[in-house]
Protein backbone atom coordinates (compact mmCIF):
# COMPACT_ATOMS: atom_id res chain seq x y z
CA UNK A 1 0.00 0.00 0.00
CA UNK A 2 1.21 3.65 -0.68
CA UNK A 3 2.40 5.54 1.74
CA UNK A 4 -1.00 8.04 2.02
CA UNK A 5 -2.22 10.24 4.67
CA UNK A 6 -4.81 8.41 6.03
CA UNK A 7 -8.18 10.55 7.21
CA UNK A 8 -9.62 7.16 9.13
CA UNK A 9 -8.08 4.60 10.53
CA UNK A 10 -10.06 1.04 11.94
CA UNK A 11 -8.25 -1.42 14.67
CA UNK A 12 -9.09 -4.63 15.47
CA UNK A 13 -13.14 -3.52 14.80
CA UNK A 14 -15.62 -6.33 15.48
CA UNK A 15 -18.88 -5.94 15.50
CA UNK A 16 -22.24 -6.96 17.08
CA UNK A 17 -25.17 -7.28 17.12
CA UNK A 18 -26.49 -8.54 20.27
CA UNK A 19 -25.16 -11.70 20.59
CA UNK A 20 -24.31 -11.82 16.63
CA UNK A 21 -21.00 -11.07 15.49
CA UNK A 22 -21.56 -9.09 12.09
CA UNK A 23 -18.15 -8.10 11.91
CA UNK A 24 -14.38 -9.52 12.74
CA UNK A 25 -11.19 -7.99 13.00
CA UNK A 26 -11.00 -5.91 10.53
CA UNK A 27 -8.03 -3.63 9.87
CA UNK A 28 -7.66 -0.65 7.55
CA UNK A 29 -6.93 2.60 6.42
CA UNK A 30 -9.22 4.86 4.76
CA UNK A 31 -7.17 7.51 3.21
CA UNK A 32 -7.41 11.33 2.37
CA UNK A 33 -9.16 12.50 -0.84
CA UNK A 34 -9.58 9.27 -2.35
CA UNK A 35 -12.42 7.13 -2.87
CA UNK A 36 -12.44 3.95 -1.09
CA UNK A 37 -15.34 1.15 -2.44
CA UNK A 38 -16.30 -1.68 0.44
CA UNK A 39 -17.36 -4.58 -1.85
CA UNK A 40 -18.51 -8.04 -1.06
CA UNK A 41 -21.71 -10.39 -1.29
CA UNK A 42 -24.76 -9.61 0.43
CA UNK A 43 -24.45 -9.70 4.89
CA UNK A 44 -20.79 -9.42 4.18
CA UNK A 45 -21.21 -6.70 6.54
CA UNK A 46 -19.50 -3.82 4.24
CA UNK A 47 -22.94 -1.37 5.16
CA UNK A 48 -22.87 -2.42 8.61
CA UNK A 49 -18.62 -1.34 9.19
CA UNK A 50 -20.01 1.75 6.81
CA UNK A 51 -22.61 3.02 9.56
CA UNK A 52 -19.57 2.24 11.95
CA UNK A 53 -17.68 5.05 10.63
CA UNK A 54 -20.23 7.88 11.86
CA UNK A 55 -21.52 5.65 14.61
CA UNK A 56 -24.92 5.11 12.73
CA UNK A 57 -24.86 1.54 14.31
CA UNK A 58 -25.57 3.23 17.57
CA UNK A 59 -29.25 3.86 16.27
CA UNK A 60 -29.40 -0.14 16.17
CA UNK A 61 -30.23 -1.63 19.34
CA UNK A 62 -27.87 -4.01 21.00
CA UNK A 63 -25.39 -3.10 18.58
CA UNK A 64 -21.68 -3.08 19.74
CA UNK A 65 -18.64 -2.75 18.94
CA UNK A 66 -15.14 -3.68 19.90
CA UNK A 67 -11.90 -2.16 18.68
CA UNK A 68 -11.08 1.62 17.46
CA UNK A 69 -11.72 3.45 14.76
CA UNK A 70 -10.03 6.68 14.64
CA UNK A 71 -10.68 10.22 12.57
CA UNK A 72 -7.81 12.42 12.98
CA UNK A 73 -6.17 10.20 15.34
CA UNK A 74 -8.98 10.26 17.86
CA UNK A 75 -11.17 7.54 18.85
CA UNK A 76 -14.45 8.18 17.51
CA UNK A 77 -16.01 6.07 19.98
CA UNK A 78 -14.10 7.30 22.96
CA UNK A 79 -16.24 8.27 26.14
CA UNK A 80 -17.22 12.14 25.38
CA UNK A 81 -17.40 12.12 21.79
CA UNK A 82 -19.64 14.35 20.29
CA UNK A 83 -21.71 12.70 18.31
CA UNK A 84 -23.58 15.62 16.52
CA UNK A 85 -20.23 16.87 16.10
CA UNK A 86 -18.69 13.43 14.15
CA UNK A 87 -21.82 13.00 11.90
CA UNK A 88 -21.33 16.44 10.54
CA UNK A 89 -17.65 15.82 10.08
CA UNK A 90 -18.58 12.38 8.37
CA UNK A 91 -21.87 13.07 6.39
CA UNK A 92 -23.80 9.67 5.11
CA UNK A 93 -25.89 9.44 2.02
CA UNK A 94 -28.02 6.45 1.90
CA UNK A 95 -29.50 3.97 -0.72
CA UNK A 96 -32.81 5.58 -1.38
CA UNK A 97 -33.21 9.47 -1.92
CA UNK A 98 -34.41 10.70 1.17
CA UNK A 99 -34.77 14.59 1.06
CA UNK A 100 -37.07 16.20 3.79
CA UNK A 101 -40.66 16.78 2.74
CA UNK A 102 -39.76 21.06 2.18
CA UNK A 103 -38.33 23.23 -0.89
CA UNK A 104 -34.95 22.29 -2.46
CA UNK A 105 -34.30 25.43 -0.33
CA UNK A 106 -34.69 24.60 3.05
CA UNK A 107 -33.08 20.72 2.57
CA UNK A 108 -30.02 22.51 2.40
CA UNK A 109 -30.16 24.95 4.27
CA UNK A 110 -31.75 22.75 7.04
CA UNK A 111 -28.03 21.46 8.57
CA UNK A 112 -26.32 25.05 8.62
CA UNK A 113 -29.93 26.64 10.38
CA UNK A 114 -29.30 23.89 13.32
CA UNK A 115 -26.04 25.26 13.28
CA UNK A 116 -27.20 28.26 14.29
CA UNK A 117 -26.51 30.41 10.64
CA UNK A 118 -29.40 31.99 9.98
CA UNK A 119 -29.00 35.27 8.05
CA UNK A 120 -30.73 35.16 4.49
CA UNK A 121 -27.76 35.81 2.74
CA UNK A 122 -25.54 33.33 4.81
CA UNK A 123 -27.86 30.87 3.81
CA UNK A 124 -28.23 31.84 0.74
CA UNK A 125 -24.69 31.53 0.05
CA UNK A 126 -24.37 28.29 1.19
CA UNK A 127 -27.13 26.60 -0.56
CA UNK A 128 -25.72 28.07 -3.84
CA UNK A 129 -22.16 26.65 -3.23
CA UNK A 130 -23.57 23.16 -2.19
CA UNK A 131 -25.77 23.02 -5.17
CA UNK A 132 -22.97 23.97 -7.16
CA UNK A 133 -20.89 21.61 -5.86
CA UNK A 134 -23.51 18.63 -6.20
CA UNK A 135 -23.88 20.15 -9.60
CA UNK A 136 -27.43 20.70 -9.43
CA UNK A 137 -27.07 23.97 -9.26
CA UNK A 138 -28.05 24.58 -13.10
CA UNK A 139 -31.55 22.68 -12.67
CA UNK A 140 -32.90 24.10 -9.59
CA UNK A 141 -31.76 27.74 -9.51
CA UNK A 142 -35.27 29.16 -10.64
CA UNK A 143 -37.10 27.18 -8.38
CA UNK A 144 -35.52 26.61 -4.98
CA UNK A 145 -39.25 27.28 -3.87
CA UNK A 146 -40.43 24.20 -4.60
CA UNK A 147 -40.45 21.07 -3.16
CA UNK A 148 -37.77 18.50 -3.51
CA UNK A 149 -40.46 15.79 -3.69
CA UNK A 150 -41.10 17.04 -7.13
CA UNK A 151 -37.32 16.14 -8.01
CA UNK A 152 -36.34 12.99 -9.83
CA UNK A 153 -35.02 10.54 -8.07
CA UNK A 154 -31.42 11.29 -9.56
CA UNK A 155 -31.71 15.04 -8.94
CA UNK A 156 -32.59 14.08 -5.17
CA UNK A 157 -29.99 11.64 -4.54
CA UNK A 158 -27.74 14.75 -5.73
CA UNK A 159 -30.06 17.46 -3.28
CA UNK A 160 -29.14 14.75 -0.95
CA UNK A 161 -25.58 14.89 -1.36
CA UNK A 162 -25.71 18.45 -2.05
CA UNK A 163 -27.40 18.92 1.88
CA UNK A 164 -24.61 16.98 3.37
CA UNK A 165 -21.75 19.16 1.69
CA UNK A 166 -23.74 22.44 3.18
CA UNK A 167 -22.44 21.42 6.99
CA UNK A 168 -18.99 20.91 5.31
CA UNK A 169 -18.04 17.71 6.32
CA UNK A 170 -14.61 15.67 6.06
CA UNK A 171 -15.50 12.30 5.14
CA UNK A 172 -18.34 11.56 3.17
CA UNK A 173 -20.26 7.85 2.79
CA UNK A 174 -22.21 6.89 1.01
CA UNK A 175 -24.56 3.56 0.84
CA UNK A 176 -25.43 2.08 -2.34
CA UNK A 177 -26.11 5.80 -3.45
CA UNK A 178 -27.27 4.78 -7.32
CA UNK A 179 -28.98 1.22 -6.91
CA UNK A 180 -32.25 3.37 -7.50
CA UNK A 181 -31.20 5.10 -10.29
CA UNK A 182 -31.02 4.88 -14.09
CA UNK A 183 -27.96 4.41 -15.83
CA UNK A 184 -27.81 8.63 -16.78
CA UNK A 185 -28.04 9.50 -13.46
CA UNK A 186 -25.74 7.10 -12.33
CA UNK A 187 -23.10 8.66 -14.44
CA UNK A 188 -23.62 12.18 -12.96
CA UNK A 189 -23.45 11.05 -9.15
CA UNK A 190 -19.96 8.98 -10.71
CA UNK A 191 -18.85 12.31 -12.17
CA UNK A 192 -19.53 14.25 -9.08
CA UNK A 193 -17.48 11.67 -6.74
CA UNK A 194 -14.51 12.30 -9.36
CA UNK A 195 -14.91 15.87 -8.83
CA UNK A 196 -15.57 15.87 -4.78
CA UNK A 197 -12.42 13.64 -4.31
CA UNK A 198 -10.18 16.47 -4.47
CA UNK A 199 -11.59 17.88 -0.98
CA UNK A 200 -13.11 14.88 0.64
CA UNK A 201 -12.69 11.89 1.99
CA UNK A 202 -15.00 8.86 0.55
CA UNK A 203 -16.31 5.80 1.54
CA UNK A 204 -19.03 4.09 -0.71
CA UNK A 205 -20.67 0.52 -0.45
CA UNK A 206 -21.51 -0.27 -3.66
CA UNK A 207 -23.19 -4.18 -5.19
CA UNK A 208 -21.78 -2.81 -8.77
CA UNK A 209 -18.82 -4.26 -9.12
CA UNK A 210 -18.06 -2.22 -12.17
CA UNK A 211 -19.04 0.98 -10.54
CA UNK A 212 -16.22 0.41 -7.63
CA UNK A 213 -14.07 -0.34 -10.59
CA UNK A 214 -15.07 3.36 -12.40
CA UNK A 215 -15.13 5.31 -9.20
CA UNK A 216 -12.12 4.11 -6.74
CA UNK A 217 -8.96 4.60 -6.05
CA UNK A 218 -8.91 1.73 -3.13
CA UNK A 219 -10.93 -1.12 -3.04
CA UNK A 220 -12.13 -3.57 0.14
CA UNK A 221 -13.05 -6.91 -0.24
CA UNK A 222 -15.04 -8.07 2.46
CA UNK A 223 -16.82 -11.69 2.90
CA UNK A 224 -18.58 -14.23 4.71
CA UNK A 225 -17.52 -17.68 4.74
CA UNK A 226 -20.23 -19.35 5.77
CA UNK A 227 -24.01 -18.13 7.15
CA UNK A 228 -23.79 -17.16 10.48
CA UNK A 229 -20.60 -16.02 10.72
CA UNK A 230 -19.02 -12.30 10.78
CA UNK A 231 -17.63 -11.03 7.68
CA UNK A 232 -14.31 -10.54 7.32
CA UNK A 233 -11.74 -8.21 5.15
CA UNK A 234 -10.16 -10.70 2.46
CA UNK A 235 -7.93 -8.10 0.69
CA UNK A 236 -7.96 -4.33 0.63
CA UNK A 237 -5.68 -2.63 -1.91
CA UNK A 238 -5.64 -0.13 -4.99
CA UNK A 239 -8.59 -0.77 -7.18
CA UNK A 240 -6.47 -1.14 -10.24
CA UNK A 241 -4.37 -4.26 -8.45
CA UNK A 242 -8.10 -5.24 -7.42
CA UNK A 243 -9.42 -5.59 -10.60
CA UNK A 244 -6.51 -7.02 -12.81
CA UNK A 245 -4.70 -9.37 -10.26
CA UNK A 246 -6.16 -9.75 -6.68
CA UNK A 247 -3.68 -11.62 -4.50
CA UNK A 248 -6.24 -13.80 -2.96
CA UNK A 249 -8.45 -16.35 -4.74
CA UNK A 250 -11.75 -15.32 -2.93
CA UNK A 251 -11.40 -12.20 -3.94
CA UNK A 252 -10.86 -13.01 -7.49
CA UNK A 253 -13.87 -15.68 -7.45
CA UNK A 254 -15.73 -12.83 -6.61
CA UNK A 255 -15.35 -10.34 -8.63
CA UNK A 256 -15.21 -13.13 -11.72
CA UNK A 257 -18.62 -14.60 -10.89
CA UNK A 258 -17.84 -17.44 -9.49
CA UNK A 259 -19.02 -16.51 -6.09
CA UNK A 260 -21.08 -19.43 -4.80
CA UNK B 1 -24.35 -22.12 -8.19
CA UNK B 2 -22.50 -20.07 -10.58
CA UNK B 3 -23.60 -16.58 -11.22
CA UNK B 4 -21.66 -16.05 -14.58
CA UNK B 5 -22.90 -19.37 -15.76
CA UNK B 6 -23.02 -18.35 -19.59
CA UNK B 7 -20.44 -16.17 -19.34
CA UNK B 8 -17.52 -18.45 -18.49
CA UNK B 9 -19.35 -21.17 -20.98
CA UNK B 10 -18.73 -18.17 -23.85
CA UNK B 11 -15.14 -18.25 -22.41
CA UNK B 12 -14.37 -21.74 -21.73
CA UNK B 13 -16.13 -22.37 -25.45
CA UNK B 14 -13.20 -19.26 -26.95
CA UNK B 15 -10.36 -21.44 -25.09
CA UNK B 16 -11.33 -24.45 -26.65
CA UNK B 17 -11.49 -23.23 -30.21
CA UNK B 18 -8.17 -21.50 -29.78
CA UNK B 19 -6.76 -25.34 -28.93
CA UNK B 20 -8.30 -26.31 -31.66
CA UNK B 21 -6.93 -23.51 -34.00
CA UNK B 22 -3.07 -24.22 -32.04
CA UNK B 23 -3.56 -28.26 -33.27
CA UNK B 24 -4.45 -26.96 -36.93
CA UNK B 25 -1.49 -24.97 -37.13
CA UNK B 26 0.67 -28.06 -35.93
CA UNK B 27 -0.69 -30.16 -38.49
CA UNK B 28 0.07 -27.73 -41.03
CA UNK B 29 3.25 -27.30 -40.07
CA UNK B 30 3.87 -31.01 -40.45
CA UNK B 31 2.29 -31.05 -43.92
CA UNK B 32 4.73 -28.12 -44.83
CA UNK B 33 7.43 -29.95 -43.63
CA UNK B 34 6.20 -32.99 -45.24
CA UNK B 35 5.64 -30.84 -48.42
CA UNK B 36 9.20 -29.31 -48.48
CA UNK B 37 10.97 -32.90 -48.18
CA UNK B 38 9.09 -34.57 -51.04
CA UNK B 39 8.84 -30.93 -53.23
CA UNK B 40 5.65 -31.96 -53.53
CA UNK B 41 4.12 -28.22 -55.00
CA UNK B 42 0.32 -30.58 -54.80
CA UNK B 43 0.99 -30.47 -51.28
CA UNK B 44 1.77 -27.04 -50.85
CA UNK B 45 -1.37 -25.37 -52.66
CA UNK B 46 -3.86 -27.50 -50.53
CA UNK B 47 -1.35 -25.89 -47.22
CA UNK B 48 -2.05 -22.39 -49.04
CA UNK B 49 -5.79 -23.15 -49.88
CA UNK B 50 -6.15 -23.94 -45.79
CA UNK B 51 -5.00 -20.68 -44.99
CA UNK B 52 -8.75 -19.25 -45.01
CA UNK B 53 -9.71 -21.61 -42.80
CA UNK B 54 -7.41 -20.10 -39.37
CA UNK B 55 -8.25 -16.49 -40.97
CA UNK B 56 -11.61 -17.46 -40.48
CA UNK B 57 -10.79 -19.24 -37.02
CA UNK B 58 -9.02 -15.73 -35.95
CA UNK B 59 -11.30 -13.44 -36.85
CA UNK B 60 -14.19 -15.49 -34.82
CA UNK B 61 -12.06 -15.33 -32.02
CA UNK B 62 -11.67 -12.15 -32.35
CA UNK B 63 -15.03 -11.12 -32.49
CA UNK B 64 -16.48 -13.36 -29.10
CA UNK B 65 -13.30 -11.62 -27.42
CA UNK B 66 -14.63 -8.14 -28.56
CA UNK B 67 -18.59 -9.00 -28.02
CA UNK B 68 -16.98 -10.48 -24.43
CA UNK B 69 -15.83 -7.86 -23.20
CA UNK B 70 -18.35 -5.08 -24.36
CA UNK B 71 -21.27 -7.39 -22.90
CA UNK B 72 -19.83 -8.88 -19.99
CA UNK B 73 -17.16 -6.28 -18.50
CA UNK B 74 -14.90 -9.34 -17.91
CA UNK B 75 -11.93 -8.63 -14.78
CA UNK B 76 -8.97 -10.40 -13.68
CA UNK B 77 -7.92 -13.54 -14.63
CA UNK B 78 -11.23 -13.47 -16.86
CA UNK B 79 -10.21 -10.60 -18.94
CA UNK B 80 -6.31 -11.63 -18.94
CA UNK B 81 -7.48 -15.25 -20.46
CA UNK B 82 -9.67 -13.26 -23.40
CA UNK B 83 -7.17 -10.33 -24.07
CA UNK B 84 -4.13 -13.61 -24.23
CA UNK B 85 -6.38 -15.81 -26.38
CA UNK B 86 -7.11 -12.74 -28.69
CA UNK B 87 -3.35 -12.34 -28.88
CA UNK B 88 -2.45 -16.10 -29.22
CA UNK B 89 -4.90 -16.28 -32.19
CA UNK B 90 -3.03 -13.76 -34.13
CA UNK B 91 0.23 -15.25 -33.59
CA UNK B 92 -1.14 -18.61 -34.57
CA UNK B 93 -2.63 -17.12 -37.66
CA UNK B 94 0.48 -15.45 -38.46
CA UNK B 95 2.17 -18.90 -38.05
CA UNK B 96 -0.35 -20.13 -40.75
CA UNK B 97 0.73 -17.18 -42.90
CA UNK B 98 4.22 -18.35 -42.65
CA UNK B 99 3.30 -22.10 -43.88
CA UNK B 100 1.56 -20.34 -46.75
CA UNK B 101 5.44 -18.44 -47.57
CA UNK B 102 7.52 -21.43 -47.21
CA UNK B 103 4.77 -23.45 -49.73
CA UNK B 104 4.91 -20.87 -52.09
CA UNK B 105 8.70 -20.93 -51.94
CA UNK B 106 8.48 -24.81 -52.58
CA UNK B 107 6.40 -24.55 -55.24
CA UNK B 108 8.34 -22.61 -57.07
CA UNK B 109 11.18 -25.19 -55.98
CA UNK B 110 9.63 -28.06 -57.47
CA UNK B 111 10.96 -27.96 -60.74
CA UNK B 112 14.61 -29.18 -58.63
CA UNK B 113 15.64 -32.29 -58.84
CA UNK B 114 16.01 -33.40 -55.37
CA UNK B 115 17.62 -31.74 -52.09
CA UNK B 116 21.01 -32.32 -51.08
CA UNK B 117 20.44 -34.09 -47.54
CA UNK B 118 22.50 -31.94 -45.69
CA UNK B 119 19.87 -29.30 -46.17
CA UNK B 120 17.08 -32.16 -46.22
CA UNK B 121 18.21 -32.96 -42.75
CA UNK B 122 18.43 -29.94 -41.14
CA UNK B 123 15.65 -28.61 -42.45
CA UNK B 124 13.54 -31.57 -41.07
CA UNK B 125 15.07 -30.79 -37.37
CA UNK B 126 14.60 -27.25 -37.68
CA UNK B 127 10.55 -27.90 -38.63
CA UNK B 128 10.53 -30.48 -35.92
CA UNK B 129 11.64 -28.70 -33.59
CA UNK B 130 9.63 -25.22 -34.39
CA UNK B 131 6.28 -27.34 -34.12
CA UNK B 132 7.74 -29.18 -30.72
CA UNK B 133 7.98 -25.51 -29.73
CA UNK B 134 4.30 -24.10 -30.70
CA UNK B 135 2.83 -27.84 -29.31
CA UNK B 136 4.63 -26.64 -25.76
CA UNK B 137 3.98 -22.91 -25.70
CA UNK B 138 -0.19 -24.38 -26.18
CA UNK B 139 0.64 -26.79 -23.38
CA UNK B 140 1.96 -23.96 -21.06
CA UNK B 141 -1.18 -21.85 -22.43
CA UNK B 142 -3.38 -24.63 -21.39
CA UNK B 143 -1.93 -25.68 -18.44
CA UNK B 144 -0.87 -22.02 -17.19
CA UNK B 145 2.37 -23.41 -16.64
CA UNK B 146 5.09 -20.81 -16.10
CA UNK B 147 8.29 -23.08 -16.59
CA UNK B 148 7.43 -24.76 -19.53
CA UNK B 149 6.98 -21.09 -21.10
CA UNK B 150 9.90 -20.32 -19.56
CA UNK B 151 11.75 -23.15 -21.31
CA UNK B 152 11.11 -21.88 -25.20
CA UNK B 153 13.76 -18.59 -25.09
CA UNK B 154 16.28 -21.78 -24.65
CA UNK B 155 14.58 -24.49 -27.10
CA UNK B 156 14.48 -21.07 -29.57
CA UNK B 157 17.97 -20.70 -29.39
CA UNK B 158 18.86 -24.08 -31.28
CA UNK B 159 16.41 -22.99 -34.13
CA UNK B 160 18.50 -19.89 -34.33
CA UNK B 161 21.25 -22.26 -34.56
CA UNK B 162 20.06 -23.95 -37.60
CA UNK B 163 19.04 -20.99 -39.09
CA UNK B 164 22.49 -19.43 -38.85
CA UNK B 165 23.78 -22.44 -40.17
CA UNK B 166 22.07 -22.05 -43.26
CA UNK B 167 23.39 -18.58 -43.87
CA UNK B 168 26.96 -19.56 -43.44
CA UNK B 169 26.94 -23.42 -44.45
CA UNK B 170 26.60 -23.91 -48.21
CA UNK B 171 29.49 -24.77 -49.69
CA UNK B 172 30.41 -21.87 -52.04
CA UNK B 173 32.01 -23.47 -54.37
CA UNK B 174 29.54 -26.51 -54.89
CA UNK B 175 27.08 -27.00 -57.88
CA UNK B 176 23.86 -25.64 -55.93
CA UNK B 177 22.54 -23.06 -57.77
CA UNK B 178 22.02 -19.49 -56.64
CA UNK B 179 17.68 -19.45 -56.72
CA UNK B 180 18.05 -22.94 -54.34
CA UNK B 181 20.12 -21.38 -52.09
CA UNK B 182 18.21 -18.25 -51.79
CA UNK B 183 14.85 -20.46 -51.52
CA UNK B 184 16.27 -22.69 -48.34
CA UNK B 185 17.09 -19.69 -46.26
CA UNK B 186 13.80 -18.02 -47.34
CA UNK B 187 12.77 -20.81 -45.93
CA UNK B 188 14.74 -21.70 -42.73
CA UNK B 189 13.80 -17.83 -41.64
CA UNK B 190 10.16 -18.74 -42.32
CA UNK B 191 10.46 -21.18 -40.34
CA UNK B 192 12.40 -19.34 -37.77
CA UNK B 193 9.75 -16.59 -37.44
CA UNK B 194 7.35 -19.93 -36.29
CA UNK B 195 9.67 -20.73 -33.68
CA UNK B 196 9.39 -16.66 -32.60
CA UNK B 197 6.21 -16.91 -32.63
CA UNK B 198 6.34 -20.15 -30.06
CA UNK B 199 8.02 -17.99 -27.73
CA UNK B 200 5.88 -15.11 -27.83
CA UNK B 201 3.02 -16.90 -26.99
CA UNK B 202 5.15 -18.19 -24.03
CA UNK B 203 5.34 -15.11 -23.06
CA UNK B 204 1.56 -14.06 -23.10
CA UNK B 205 1.23 -17.15 -21.26
CA UNK B 206 3.49 -14.95 -18.14
CA UNK B 207 1.33 -12.34 -18.56
CA UNK B 208 -2.10 -14.77 -18.75
CA UNK B 209 -0.84 -16.32 -15.02
CA UNK B 210 0.87 -13.62 -13.53
CA UNK B 211 -0.45 -10.73 -14.63
CA UNK B 212 2.77 -8.26 -14.89
CA UNK B 213 2.55 -6.81 -18.51
CA UNK B 214 6.50 -6.37 -17.95
CA UNK B 215 8.75 -9.41 -17.34
CA UNK B 216 10.01 -9.55 -13.71
CA UNK B 217 7.36 -7.06 -12.95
Amino acid sequence: MPELEHKMHIGDLSLFYDGFKALEDINMKVYCRRITALIGPSGCGKSSLLRCLNRMNDLVEGARVEGRIELDGEDIYAVGCDLTHLRRRVGMVFQKPNPFPMSIFDNVAYGPRLEGRKGRGDLEEIVERSLRRAALWDEVKDKLKQSALALSGGQQQRLCIARVLAVQPEVILLDEPCSALDPISTQRIEDLLAELKDSYTIVIVTHNMQQAARVSDFTAFLTIENQGEPGRLVEYGETEEIFTRPRDPRTENYITGRFG
Amino acid sequence: MEPRKDFHQQLEEMYLELLRMSNRCLELIDDTRVAFLDLDGEKAERIIAADEEIDDMRYSLEESGIELIARQAPVAVDLRTIIVIMRLAQHLERVADLCVNISKAIINLSGHASLSSWIKENMDEMFKRSARMLSCATQAFRDRDLTLAGELNEMDEKVDRINRAFLTGFDRDSEEELELVVRVVLISRFIERIADHAVDIGEHVRFLVTGSVQEGD
